[in-house]
Order: structure tokens, then sequence, then C-alpha cells
């Protein structure tokens, strides 16, 4: 399996990608190096708890961090053969929405309050796809069809519809001009369990038909499970593992992964205690550049943790891990 | 074990423009003492409302509460102040639920102080002891709401409701707006602590893992009413409402080679402003009938201490 998705073209590569902001005079290092590809056709998980940088890593994409309180960016953002941090502004702009669009988090306040759902997915239609207002609008009511709005509500406003409607909206502006990449930024997180299987379904049946690739940015490791293929566990910034989802969910290798299966109540087996991961997440201004970010909180932490930063070792072909005893403390299996 | 609180057929309602939101409507169950009992439902069902009427946050429109055998439905304002001392809340959200301009050691002192237990350096100390008990570091004794992470702020929620030795705790999604790794923390402090002081819990949470983990017993409620009510084991082997089917196919786990089939409903949660007779689910029901909105559907004990409030019951379930 891991080797198939692999092998696939791939046509989306970040690499050492670094963003850091500026925070009333401190330096926040919000991405540190991060790498990785996504292939054609695929689902790639981006998996981190509050502040690890994951939608500081989707924003760099679609060069959207604000420029107020960014500090620097560097590194390479390949999409088709082009580097999108080198492209200027205006050349950007063609490519969002079109070749990459993004799902974000909160429904509630990613639409705009004083224009009609239709004529907010016509936007992005007549704009990229060079049609005039009435093709748009025609385009969009089936894009709402799509996700399962019935065209008398079209010209409803978004306070008039429920959050699990207004994120099927936000889907169909994302996937209207077939977008080849989705970023889709904790796209559930605000919706609940009835509703968050319908709209998950929704996006993995119109990524098959349209072969859209994703990245799904999620804390939640149940949604990664039923719809990724590759993950990455983002933690202060950095992919700490990265593998297939066989790779992450079999053998998690790194101390944080397997804490983090750890802490989850278990639906099957009847636990007394929980094992939390002790201690906070990483204060995001210092800069772990001789030590391993998690040593803190790592109950298998050695001396070297402190002294030295682990390199990203590959433990089985396409798994990669950044811990010294990644080797040592292997086989611990999923929960 | 005896029932610590008995809620028979409350109701509360709210009057809006658009017309009245039955937010809990014709609401029954009991806890015993010492149990945990979990509420879930989606997101406007009323959950939250009904564990605030229970400790008179808000006051029910109908019904009774009885609390260790006593109505406490109607509370003169010196009654109410001594089932306060009895009964508190732990809120979901720990950023707006602490005073911004108090510290930790302020917010922790100040119910102490009220109930006048505690005098000059008694009070000192008796906070201390509970902030230690709920895990606060020393140094952060004095630091406000907005110099915490979110596990400190809703461990200083904790040490609030813990102060004055209350034996019924209403937590409102305490965890939800926590990472999972701070969660496991607050969730291991409530057990511990219920423990140690025979504490009884009404759990509200839309989380069914995390209910599952820390629940006795578990009511499911939908638009208001209750659609099923078991036993934690019984409830999760065997649920016997459509919609506790769906809601429980709907978890997503962790388990990437056994992943369910989820039961996917069709719309959205209807509106609770005047609602229908019968069956609130019955327009998001597979196996809804014309029969199911003619009339209300009383909770039915299909096992010992497994109700469900469906018409259709023995139909989809073939094994009853």
């Amino acid at each position: 399996m891991a080797e198939t998705t692999l092998e696939k073209k791939t046509f989306l590569s970040v690499e050492n990608l670094l963003v850091q902001y500026k925070l009333s005079g401190e330096t926040v290092y919000a991405v540190n190096n991060v790498s990785f590809t996504v292939a054609k056709g695929t689902t790639l998980g981006l998996v981190g708890e509050t502040g690890a940088g994951k939608t500081t890593i989707a924003k760099a994409i679609l060069r959207i961090l604000p420029d107020h309180s960014l500090k620097g960016i560097s590194g390479s953002v390949v999409f088709d053969g082009k580097d999108l941090l080198k492209l200027p502004e205006t050349e950007m702009r063609s490519y969002r929405g079109k070749n990459i669009s993004m799902i974000f988090q909160d429904p509630m306040t990613a639409l705009n309050p004083v224009k009609t759902v239709v004529d907010q997915i016509a936007e992005g239609i007549a704009l990229h796809q060079n049609m005039n207002k009435a093709n748009a609008r025609i385009k969009a009511i089936e894009m709402l069809e799509t996700v399962g709005i019935s065209a008398d509500r079209a010209d409803e406003y978004p306070h008039q519809f429920s959050g699990g409607m207004k994120q099927r909206v936000v889907i169909a502006i994302a996937l209207a001009c077939n977008p080849d990449l989705l970023i889709a930024d904790e796209p559930t997180t605000a919706l609940d369990v009835t509703i968050q299987a319908q709209v998950l379904d929704l996006i993995s049946s119109l990524q098959q038909k349209l072969g859209t690739s994703m990245i799904l940015i999620t804390h939640d490791l149940g949604v990664v499970a039923g719809t990724c293929d590759a993950v990455a566990v983002v933690y202060a910034g950095e992919i700490i593992e990265y593998g297939s989802k066989e790779d992450i969910f079999d053998h998690p290798m790194h101390p944080y992964t397997v804490g983090l299966f750890g802490a989850l109540p278990d639906l099957k087996k009847n636990v007394n205690r929980l094992s939390p991961i002790v201690g906070l997440p990483p204060d995001p201004t210092v800069a772990y550049t001789d030590s391993c970010p998690f040593a803190e909180r790592c109950p298998h932490v050695a001396p070297q943790c402190r002294e030295k930063k682990p390199h990203n070792a590959e433990v089985s072909q396409g798994h990669f891990v950044r811990c010294h005893l990644a080797g040592e403390i292997a086989g611990k299996a999923a929960p | 074990m005896a029932k610590l609180l008995q809620v028979e057929h409350l109701k509360k309602y709210f009057p809006t423009s658009r017309g009245v939101v039955h937010a809990v409507d014709d609401v029954s169950f009991s806890i015993e003492e010492g149990e945990t009992m979990g509420l879930v439902g989606e997101s406007g069902c009323g959950k939250s409302t009904l564990g605030r009427t229970c400790i008179h946050l808000l006051e029910s429109t109908g019904g009774t509460i009885r609390f260790q055998g006593n109505d406490v439905t109607h509370l003169s304002k010196k009654a109410l102040a001594e089932y306060r001392n009895c009964v508190q809340i732990i809120f979901q959200d720990p950023f707006s639920s602490l005073n911004p301009r108090m510290t930790i050691r302020d917010t922790v002192t100040e119910p102490l102080k009220l109930s006048g237990r505690f005098r000059g350096e008694e009070l000192n100390r008796e906070s201390e002891r509970l902030m230690d008990l709920v895990g606060i570091e020393k140094r952060f004794y004095n630091s406000y709401p907005h110099e915490l992470d979110g596990g400190r702020r809703q461990r200083a929620g904790v040490a609030r409701a813990i102060s004055l030795k209350p034996k019924f705790i209403v937590c409102d999604e305490p965890v939800s707006a926590l990472d999972v790794s701070i969660q496991a923390q607050i969730l291991n402090l409530l057990m511990d602590l219920q423990d140690e002081f025979k504490l009884t819990y009404l759990f509200v949470t839309h989380d069914l893992s995390v209910v599952r983990h820390i629940s006795n017993k578990i009511c499911v409620m939908y638009l208001g009413q209750m659609v099923e009510t078991a036993s934690t084991d019984a409830l999760f082997a065997r649920p016997y409402h459509p919609y506790t089917k769906a809601l429980l196919s709907a978890i997503p786990t962790v388990d990437i080679h056994n992943q369910q089939q989820r039961i996917l409903l069709k719309g959205e949660i209807t509106s609770p402003i005047n609602p229908h007779p019968g069956c609130r689910f019955a327009q998001r029901c597979p196996y809804a009938t014309a029969e199911c909105t003619q009339s209300d559907l009383p909770l039915v004990e299909v096992e010992p201490g497994h109700f469900v409030a469906c018409s259709r019951i023995r139909q989809i379930n073939k094994d009853l």
C-alpha cells in the first residue's frame, strides 16, 4: 500500500518551509523546516495540536499569511513545476481558487454575510473561468446541488443556513473551479458528529469524482483514519513523523505520536485512567535548534535529546521519524 | 444507592420573537449518588439548558426537580443559596468563564469568602490546598487567566467548583475546548476527585468517546427530548433508537482496519421552535412512517434499565 501511494506522481512538493512571525518584539517560530509531498489524487493528513503550525503551513502554500506580522518565509513550495513562493503576486492570484483552493475551519465566519450564497460561489467561477454572470450563476447553482443544497435556496443569505449547510457552501466555493489541490483546514471541527459524517462523505466522494488531491488539516486522529492516505504529525512547527496511514496508525514511532494515541479515550476498551501526555505544548517563541522540542514532555527522554536536534530518519520505506530513540522505543503497537 | 437528583417531566421554554423554543421538553431522569450520568446530543438539542436548569441557573418552565428527596423546583432566595452550596458547575470554555481581572487565587478564594466558612489565614490555606489539589503549580497562584493555557484555566474552574465541597457538579463540556493531550489530564483529574469526594456528575458533552470513558449511564437527547437512556455498556453494545445508532456509527475511530459503516442521516437538525407533535427525529429518520409524527412518544423500558422512545423499535430491532 505504502509503495503504491508514494510511487504516484507527486505534484506538490514542499521543501524546508520556514515561517516566522513577529509578535510584540518576539519571534514566533511557527514553521521550522517542513518538507513533504502530495501525490496526485491522494490525501495527506496534517495532524497536530492547537498552535503546532498546521494552518500556517496551509496559508504559506497559498501565500495568504498576514503581511503585518510575518517576519520571514523561506524554502520552496513547488506546484506543477513552479515555485509558488517565487511567483509575482499577480500570477499567484490566478492559482488561488483555481488550481489550489482552501476550505476554512469556521463556516460561520468564512462566508460574506451580506452576499447571497449563489453570488459567493459565482464570483470565483466568473473570475477564473471567463464566464459571464448568467453562466456563472448557472454553474454556481449546479455546484450547490452537487453539495446537496436545493436550487431554491440559492438566493438566501448565510445566516439563513445551518452550520452544516454553511460548510457545504464553503465546500462548493472551494470546488467550483475544479482545483487540483484542495486544502481543508479542520473542515468539520465546528460541526456535530452526524453532520461531520455527512460532510466528510461529501468531500471524499467529490474528491474521487474530480480526482482532486487534498491536504486535510485536523487534530482528530479518527477523521484522519477515515480519509487520509499519508499522515504528517506536526509538533512545534516541525513534522516529527511522516508516513503512510498504515505506518502511523499501526507502527507509530515518535513518542509524541504514541502519546497522542494513548491520550484518546477508546470506544472499544474500558480503561480506568487515560494516559495523558505530561506537561504543556511548547512555547513557539523558543527556537529548538539544538534540542528536540518534545524533550520536556517525553517519557523516554535521554541526555542527547537536550543537546542535539534529532535528524529525520527513515525507519522503513517512506516512514520518517525525527527522534534520537526511534529505533529503541519502536514496536509500540497502535491502540 | 440513594437517588441524589430526580428530575420529572422537566420543561424549559424560551419565548422568542419567532415563537417558543422548546429547549427541554418533558425530560425525566434520576442520578444516583456517586455516579456519572452522561448527557449527549448535538449542538442545540438542549443538553446544556437541561444541566443548567437542574441547578437553578435557569428557572424551569414545568416539571419537578428533587435533590436528596427534597423538592427544589421552586426555591426562596435563602433556600437557593443553600442549594448552591451543594451543586456546582464547570463550564465549557475556560477562556470566558474566569474573570480576566481576578488572579487564580482570587477566583478560587471568592466562593470560600462568600460562604463565611473561612476567615483570615484559613482562607489562604484553604485556597492553596484547593489549587494544589487540582494541580496548579505555586508559581501560577497569582497569575491572571490570560497568562495560563487552557488546561490550567480549566483546572482553576475545577478548583472553584469543588471549593465548597458540593455533592453534585454539572460538567458542561469541560474538555471540549482543550487539546487531546490536555483533555486526558482534566478527565483524569475529574475522576480522581470523584473517587476522593464521592462526587456525582452530570456530564454534558457531544463527544461520545469521552462520555463512554467517564459515565456509568448515558442519556441521549434530540431536540429537547430524551430518545434513549441506558447504562453506558448497554447503550454502546445495543443502541436501539435509530438516532443513537446513527450517532454512534458517526464517531470517527482510529482503528484503520475496522472502519465501521457510517449511517448517514439525511437533512439537518430541525428547529426547536414550536415543534410538531410526535417523534422529532422523524424527518431525518430512515425508518419513519406517517404514524411517527402523530402523537408524542413515551420512553418505554425495553430491557431492564434501558429506555427508548421510538414507535417502530420492534420493527427496526429484530432482536428485541
